[in-house]
């Protein structure tokens, strides 16, 4: 026992260092959101509605929960939160307004137009916030389009990786618990805009626990390895004078050849299934589909 | 023979902590007095019968506890030329093997208790100790390759040399171990000793341990030696052409002479412990304590370790990656 709590005795005071560190983070976050209370500005907002729930995948408790929850997160963070559930088809809404507009974004189109119609931001119209549409209306290739519009100080503050990160989270539970989903949407808006932001990395839940095994087995096999003893010989140990004598030492330059090759440069790259970006520009976001 | 304590009569031995002969019984030094010419089949000291094999130079009586040197295996075409004085003793040798094994974390925590040693000997494993001189003739070809960029072109020079070594080493006493029952793997491991030790044969050094004379002539394990020469010469030249992105080599001839060879003892403790229906042995350099030897493996120490191992990394990483996303 005593050889186990010696061995590992750095690792454990690494951990508790990093607990701590964790905890007064924690607390430090916690005393921070404790003093926020912004007071809204906007006054030509149409509607005081936050919850939208079109497609009706909610009960009426769970509107009335969100909808205490975005109040409590919209005085904390300072910005308008918005939901909105469809289930109706937006290509010929969406392309109205913009005839070009890709079916994957036309999601993007309703919520962008959905913002700035019903004046929403916390300062002022199209001010601070976030709205996060989700479709439900199948597509033609079978696939439900989600888009998040971040505008203002949500839009400054929030990265690709962000908003990746964050419909990741919703889309976790969407399917089996949108009250859920949506609820997390909510919080996880709140820690991001409270978050100090130095690094926009996320890292999926699995990494650490792939982590664990890894160093475990690395740490087992290594330790197993009962080898009979290590060669403590080299090759001047037999040496006398410990150095061989050079009677002959030389490196004669003979020739030099140069070749070149052209550097291929590649162009353009292969797209992915998501997209980033607003149509509208001075709205940020990006969407998922599932 | 048998050394024997002019003061007490006891059996006196060579004492690796004192340096000197030291009788247990009455505790003086240097007192020993050589007693008789042993047979090889009854104990000079006692009379009672004894069985050894037919390397056996020295060993301890099982009826009196004394031990006996052979006259006619230490001397004569047996004798051998130097001696390599145990330098740690019973003790010593335990307190080396514990620190080995508390590096090995895996091994049973009881697995070198006093009730698993089996046996423990300190022996003299006889070696032929070689002189080699090693003329090692090299010429190849060497180049040397520079990787560079300008605008969208590579460019990749290669400049060709030719090189040449002659090499002279001297290789002073090369160990090989003439004892057919060692391992010679093990035998290698133990190396290296500190020769400026060596001391010319006597047979003082020998009483309280046990001994061997070589199994084998000088002629016939003469290939282990070369082959340590060759290997170490190959290693010296390598490390001569450093520089070289290749060396591709057209000329390469090694010339080994032998020039002397001598006949001496190296001192090495031997423990056997049972475990678990198994038996383990290890060896310890008798001079510099180096052990050689594997343990068994715990299962619930890997378990314990493995899954403490995998907890706290995992929560390292949890706590790691929560803290940077709070940033």
């Amino acid at each position: 026992m005593r050889q186990y709590f010696r061995y590992f005795k750095w690792l454990y005071i690494v951990l508790a260092a990093i607990a701590v560190l964790a905890v007064v983070l924690h607390a430090g976050h916690w005393g921070l959101a404790k003093t926020l209370n912004y007071q809204r500005k906007n006054t030509e907002c149409v509607t005081d509605e936050r919850v939208f729930d079109g497609a009706d995948v909610l009960t009426d408790k769970e509107e009335e929960k969100l909808r205490r929850l975005i109040a409590k997160r919209e005085r904390q963070t300072g910005c308008d939160i918005v939901l909105v559930t469809l289930n109706e088809p937006l290509e010929a809404y969406a392309r109205e307004i913009e005839p070009g507009v890709r079916s994957e974004e036309f999601v993007r189109v309703y919520a962008e137009q959905r913002w700035e119609n019903d004046g929403f931001g916390y300062d002022r119209p199209d001010g601070d916030g976030v709205i996060l549409v989700d479709n439900w209306s199948r597509a033609d290739d079978g696939s439900i389009h989600t888009w998040l519009c971040t505008t203002g100080r949500a839009r400054d503050a929030y990265y690709e990786e962000d908003i990746d990160h964050l419909l990741d989270n919703v889309y976790r539970y969407v399917e089996k618990n949108p009250y859920r989903a949506y609820k997390t949407y909510v919080n996880d808006f709140y820690h991001d805009m409270l978050g100090w932001k130095v690094f926009h990395m996320y890292v999926p839940g699995y990494v650490p626990w792939l982590i664990g095994i890894i160093a475990a087995v690395i740490f087992c096999v290594v330790n197993w390895r009962s080898k009979e003893g290590k060669k403590t010989t080299t090759a001047t140990t037999y040496v006398a004078g410990r150095e061989p004598v050079f009677r002959v030492s030389q490196d004669r330059f003979l020739r030099k050849m140069v070749t070149r090759r052209k550097i291929q440069t590649s162009s353009g790259s292969g797209g992915g299934g998501r997209s980033h970006g607003g149509g509208g520009g001075h709205h940020g976001g990006g969407g998922h589909s599932r | 023979m048998i050394f024997k304590c002019r003061n007490c009569g006891g059996n006196t031995v060579y004492s690796p902590e004192k340096g000197r002969m030291y009788c247990s019984h009455c505790e003086s030094t240097d007192s020993e007095e050589k007693i008789g010419d042993s047979s090889l089949v009854q104990c000079v000291n006692c009379g009672a019968p004894i069985q050894i094999t037919q390397y056996t130079s020295a060993c301890r009586c099982e009826h009196c506890g004394n031990y006996l040197i052979f006259n006619e295996r230490v001397e004569h075409v047996f004798e051998p030329k130097l001696i390599l004085p145990f330098r740690i003793g019973k003790e010593g040798a335990a307190a080396a093997m514990e620190k080995e094994f508390s590096r090995r974390l895996f091994a049973p925590a009881d697995f070198l208790s006093a009730k698993s040693l089996e046996k423990m000997e300190g022996i003299y494993v006889p070696f032929w100790l070689y002189d080699y001189g090693a003329d090692y003739d090299f010429a190849g070809e060497g180049t040397r390759v520079r990787t560079w960029c300008s605008g969208d072109t590579e460019y990749t020079e290669t400049s060709y040399f030719e090189v040449v070594r002659r090499m002279d080493v001297d290789f002073d006493r090369i160990p090989v171990d003439a004892s057919i029952a060692m391992d010679d793997s093990v035998m290698d491991l133990m190396e290296p000793y500190d020769y400026r030790a060596l001391a010319d044969f006597a047979p003082q050094y020998m009483s309280g341990f046990f001994g061997e004379v070589y199994n084998q002539k000088a002629e016939e394990l003469d290939g282990r030696a070369q082959a340590k020469a060759r290997q170490a010469s190959e290693e010296l030249l390598q490390r001569s052409l450093t520089g070289y992105t290749t060396v591709r080599p057209y000329r390469k001839n090694l010339h080994l002479t032998r020039e002397s060879f001598c006949y001496a003892l190296m001192p090495v403790w031997q423990y056997v412990y049972r475990y678990k229906d198994k038996s383990y042995l290890y060896h310890v350099n008798g001079q510099t304590g180096k052990v050689i030897g594997v343990t068994p493996v715990s299962r619930g120490k890997v378990l314990a370790y493995g899954a403490s191992v995998f907890a706290a990394v995992t929560a390292l990483c949890y706590m790691a990656v929560h803290v940077l996303e709070i940033l």
